[in-house]
């Protein structure tokens, strides 16, 4: 693997048990981008980004992460912090147990030095004052803020979020995007996204890749504004200028 | 080729009879045209209707032609797909036939089976790693889980048991006063309380109660990408939320088991004094005499090994769920389908060891 690069995706075959979402995925992600995955609902987004964590057994096809070659979730705590779509959040504990969570498990620290450390991440993604308060007491939004602060739990080089600003109100989406690039630039910090807000694509992916379902595969690479004015491909040119399907 | 004409407004309220009409017309084999160049007006649902009854054309060995649509009329048709041709002319889902099903069940009771069997074999392998870390283990959620399973759980199961050591206390009465055999009902209450009813009765409500609610939140938690979650912060799911609940399980269930033992035997003294007349002295000195401790730890035994059953299937079932709330609902009436078989089963065979054994 080329130093430098985050992430090396050849030759992926990504699907559920024999089932194929996507084949021949092969893209690079260097150290210290904002990298996004786009493309149509249903086109293999998630799925990806699951192959990419370690969720899901590729069924061909190689992935190496951090020159560490696929992760292996089974070996402990992987090296990079993930946000899911739904916040992920447990249910029976308060917005800063959920952050402590790999903090108690991993960090040795005491539980009076965690707790600070957890609620400084909760006030990194605006969120002071919840600390004690359970997933279900505060908005879709915050649960997702608060999965975000927990993926931040363990100071990772890379992230990967899911929809991250999808259900945010569009104050806290900038917000968010600041903090993306203030973790990019500030500490090199590696994310990957999954998203389909075009403000916040534009606004801060250094590269990305568009999937498409009735390819199975990637149909667009590179810088999303070069991409908006260039690709000659009428499906790119239809998601980046919001335009309907031709039917 | 038969000829269809619809007319007028064709709208929700219409759909009933429409649907009805549309099947009847549906003869085999035959080429259908449906006419709608007298339609004013047609809605979704009706549009919707009129492509779901084409597409199961070819599954009747006929094919329709749609004819004659207005503006208004094709374009709702089109918002439904029919300008796609590959969406109008979609392959119909094919009817499952009875050997199918019995097929598709079977191969769904093996899947079950392994699956279960494949869980447990992780769960061995894990048991290694989570000696030598004793620290990846969830401990502190082990008292409230034991409070959950025993404690909450503690009046139901006893008023059960107690009822339960009544009922045979009063249908052994009867039998034995006919023999002038009554103080014997301290036999029947103990023996069966200790051996089998008492840990058997629990297990059946300590499934219903905590199997049911463990399968419900781990496949809720399953659907809520929690243990996807767990995965990426280095935690094992197995570690952080199965072996407290075993552990949980295997402490609570026992004790729940010998305070249900107690009460069915109570529940005997009740019938032997109110009903048979017996002094309690009498009674407890026949019950000392009939019960040994054997008898009770043999009965405690077979509670811990239900506790673990119920435990393993109904996180296996819990972690095993797809498919948002239906699929927890599923995995929950699972995991007590599947845990009262193995609780009768495995009750089986203990009491044929114990009766091999001499026990």
């Amino acid at each position: 693997m080329e130093r430098g690069l985050a992430i090396r995706v050849r030759g992926l075959v990504a699907g559920y048990g024999r089932e194929v979402i996507l084949q021949g995925i092969d893209f690079d992600v260097p150290r210290g981008r904002v990298f996004v995955i786009l493309g149509g609902s249903g086109c293999g987004k998630t799925t990806l980004l699951q192959h990419l964590i370690g969720l899901l057994d590729p069924i061909a096809g190689t992935i190496d992460i951090d020159e560490r070659g696929a992760p292996d979730l089974t070996r402990g705590l992987p090296g990079f912090g993930v946000s899911f779509q739904s916040g992920a959040l447990f249910g029976s504990m308060t917005l800063l147990e959920n952050v402590a969570l790999p903090l108690r498990r991993w960090s040795g620290l005491p539980l009076p030095a965690i707790d600070e450390l957890a609620a400084a991440r909760l006030r990194l993604v605006g969120l002071a004052g919840y600390e004690h308060h359970l997933p279900s007491a505060v908005s879709g939004g915050m649960q997702k803020r608060a999965g975000i602060a927990r993926a931040l739990a363990m100071e990772p080089s890379m992230l990967f979020l899911d929809e991250p600003a999808a259900g945010l109100d569009p104050v806290n989406a900038v917000e968010l995007d600041d903090l993306l690039l203030s973790l990019r630039d500030r500490l090199g910090v590696t994310t990957v996204l999954v998203t389909h807000e075009l403000p916040s694509i534009f606004r801060i992916a250094d590269d990305c890749i568009m999937l498409d379902k009735e390819a199975k595969g990637i149909i667009a690479s590179g810088d999303p504004k070069a991409l908006k004015t260039e690709s000659s491909d009428p499906r790119v040119h239809a998601f980046f200028n919001r335009l309907p399907r031709t039917r | 080729m038969v000829a269809l004409h619809l007319s007028g407004s064709c709208h929700l309220e219409d759909a009933p009879r429409l649907w009805t009409r549309l099947g009847e017309s549906a003869s085999p084999n035959e080429t259908i045209t449906l006419d709608l160049s007298e339609v004013e007006s047609l809605d979704g649902a009706c549009a919707a209707l009129i492509l779901a009854w084409i597409r199961e054309a070819p599954a009747r060995g006929g094919r329709v032609e749609l004819v004659g649509a207005r503006a208004g009329c094709a374009e709702m048709l089109e918002l439904y797909g029919c300008s796609d041709d590959e969406a109008c002319g979609a392959a119909p889902q094919l009817k499952v036939g009875t050997f199918d099903q019995i097929g598709r069940v079977t191969v769904e009771i093996l899947r079950s089976t392994r699956d279960v069997f494949a869980f447990v074999g992780d769960l061995i392998a894990n048991l290694r790693k989570a000696v030598l870390a004793r620290r990846s283990i969830n401990w502190r959620d082990v008292p409230h889980l034991m409070e959950r399973a025993g404690a909450d759980g503690a009046p139901i199961v006893l008023l059960i048991n107690f009822l339960v050591g009544l009922i045979v206390g009063l249908q052994s009465a009867y039998q034995l006063q006919k023999f002038g055999a009554s103080v014997f009902v301290a036999d029947a209450v103990g023996l069966s309380m200790s051996r089998e009813l008492g840990p058997l009765m629990t297990a059946i409500v300590v499934a219903g109660r905590s199997g049911a609610a463990y399968a419900a939140e781990l496949g809720t938690m399953r659907v809520n990408q929690e243990i996807d979650a767990l995965w990426t912060l280095g935690l094992d799911p197995h570690r952080f939320l199965v072996f407290p609940r075993l552990v949980a399980m295997t402490l609570a269930v026992p004790l729940l088991t010998l305070g249900s033992v107690i009460v069915g035997i109570l529940g005997g003294l009740f019938v032997a004094v109110g009903v048979l007349d017996l002094t309690p002295l009498a009674y407890l000195t026949e019950l000392e005499s009939a019960v040994g401790l054997n008898d009770l730890l043999g009965g405690l035994l077979k509670s811990a090994v239900f506790a673990v059953t119920i435990t393993l299937i109904s996180c296996q079932r819990g972690l095993a769920t797809r498919g948002g709330a239906a699929g927890v609902g599923r995995s929950t009436t699972s995991a007590v389908v599947v845990i009262l078989f193995f609780l009768v089963v495995l009750d089986t065979l203990f009491t044929v060891t114990y009766n091999f054994l001499g026990i």
